[in-house]
């Protein structure tokens, strides 16, 4: 993972005094511990919208008594519409955990402001490479991470809605298109008018959307850059805090759209292999077929989501709400992220289109 | 009246100088927000130089779809409203479903060479 020194950024203050002592202290109660050490071994990146940071826990007592490499995720400044409390999300990594997904172990979760301040959790720290301009430089295409990564997804997908323990997520939608498109709407608002890509990407989704299908847990940022490699071979799945109930073609079409390719656009697949790889590895654990049109239906949905985060990170800096350099830039990506969109339009419609043939194939 | 250096000659300069004399003595770990700088430095360089350049580029895109208000005589704020005006006359259009059977290649042609007018100011490398 990458670790970002103190001196690149003022680290907050998350655990200094008084809260260091607040956590120890929660901790030796959660885990039946005579005591709790905390030590902080840095900052880690991927952190856009949550805080990450690596400590050990040094447990004295009761059953997780020992020494352990985790990661202590808390709500950021800056929560935006698309993510859910910490809370929730550490619900979610328990149950992809305990449904054999490679998801970090996650410890603890506390929603008592009285600890921390803000919302967190406690879960075991993986290692491996994740930036995605690194994940993507390799020569040779990886077919054997790509399925992998296929099977993982495939295992997440088999959590439904009436799963124990979910009942935090709220309703599952009945019609994930629909219910997607009024999001999007809502998210985008005046700027539907204004931008004639943004009018036309909302037309189409509304006009080609699916019949309503299975709905499964969906990670919901499932991307090349949101997973760790160690010597060409997963390590774990990360960033869980988009994931909730939705079309399991959802995660499929994010995936391989063309803004998570990074150095690879031709290898469809993450920019680490072939889409087929990816599907095959998908269908071996999933227990259902992968549905090509509707997989392009949710990429299309990929890329508006993906848009509306960018203009949403982009006001977040214009507002004042939270100056940065790189939610500023990130605001200036929509034109990149427009172009990708009609580039896959465009290779929709010279496969035949989706309107006439889409409902039929996916009914 | 104008100071010269002006503002675009300013930030040409600056953005260059960064790029050449300081981003390659920086740290690494402050890498990344150096080379966020000089992208927006340079994004600012090519708005300051080619905003006009880019309105003219979208009025002819829309001009595909609405020949008889493409103008090349505007500029400046009148130039911004007349693209705005416009592109809020598709939108309506495109909500209302007017492309929805017929036009989507003219419309899909004149989408594209919009965005390539704004890429060109926000990224000139992802037109490629």
């Amino acid at each position: 993972m990458h670790v970002v020194k103190a001196s690149d950024q003022s680290p907050p203050s998350l655990l200094s005094g008084a809260n260091r002592v607040r956590l120890e202290h929660w901790l030796a109660a959660q885990a039946g511990a005579s005591r709790v050490t905390v030590t902080e071994d840095g900052r880690l990146g991927g952190g856009a919208i949550s805080l990450n940071l690596a400590v050990t826990l040094d447990i004295v007592g009761g059953p997780l008594a020992g020494c352990h490499a985790c990661v202590l995720r808390a709500e950021g400044g800056g929560r935006i519409s698309a993510s859910i409390g910490k809370l929730r999300e550490f619900v979610i990594l328990r149950a992809a955990f305990a449904a054999g997904v490679m998801a970090p172990e996650p410890l603890f979760g506390c929603d008592d402001p009285a600890v921390l301040g803000h919302d967190f959790y406690i879960m075991r720290r993986a290692e491996g490479l994740g930036a995605g301009h690194a994940v993507t430089r390799s020569d040779a295409a990886q077919p054997e991470l790509a399925r992998e990564l296929g099977r993982q997804l495939g295992l997440l997908h088999r959590i439904t809605p009436d799963a124990e323990g979910l009942e935090r997520l709220g309703e599952a939608p009945d019609c994930p298109a629909q219910g997607t498109l009024a999001q999007y709407r809502r998210w985008f608002g005046d700027l539907g008018r204004r931008d004639p890509v943004i009018a036309w990407g909302l037309r189409w989704l509304e006009v080609n959307a699916p019949q309503p299908g299975a709905v499964v847990l969906c990670h919901r940022d499932f991307r090349t850059g949101n997973y760790l490699v160690k010597d060409g071979a997963l390590t774990a799945i990360l960033d869980w805090e988009f994931a909730g109930f939705s079309d399991p073609m959802e995660d499929l079409g994010w995936f391989c759209a063309r803004s998570w390719r990074f150095r690879r656009p031709d290898r469809e697949a993450g920019g680490i292999a072939d889409r087929a790889d990816f599907y095959a590895g998908y269908e071996e654990t999933s227990g259902r077929r992968v549905d090509p049109a509707r997989v392009a239906y949710w990429e299309t949905a990929a890329y508006l989501r993906w848009a509306a985060i960018a203009v949403e990170q982009g006001l977040r800096h214009s507002s004042g709400a939270e100056r940065s350099l790189e939610l500023a830039l990130t605001g200036r990506m929509l034109p990149e992220i427009e172009m990708d969109m009609l580039r896959h339009l465009r290779a929709v419609s010279a496969l035949g289109g989706m309107a006439a043939g889409a409902v039929e194939r996916v009914a | 009246m104008r100071a010269n250096p002006d503002a675009r000659g300013l930030l040409e300069i600056a953005a260059s100088t960064f790029r050449a004399d300081v981003l390659p003595h920086v740290a690494p770990e402050a890498r990344f927000a150096a080379l966020m700088v000089a992208n927006a430095l340079e994004i600012a360089e090519r708005e300051l130089k080619g905003l006009d350049a880019a309105g003219h580029s979208m009025l002819g895109a829309l001009a595909l779809l609405y020949g008889e208000d493409a103008d090349d005589a505007l500029s400046g704020d009148d130039l911004r409203k007349r693209v705005e005006a416009l592109q809020h006359r598709l939108c309506i259009e495109i909500a209302a479903g007017d492309f929805d059977n017929e036009g989507q290649d003219v419309l899909m042609d004149s989408l594209e060479a919009i965005v390539e007018a704004r890429l060109g100011i926000s990224n000139p490398k992802a037109l490629g």
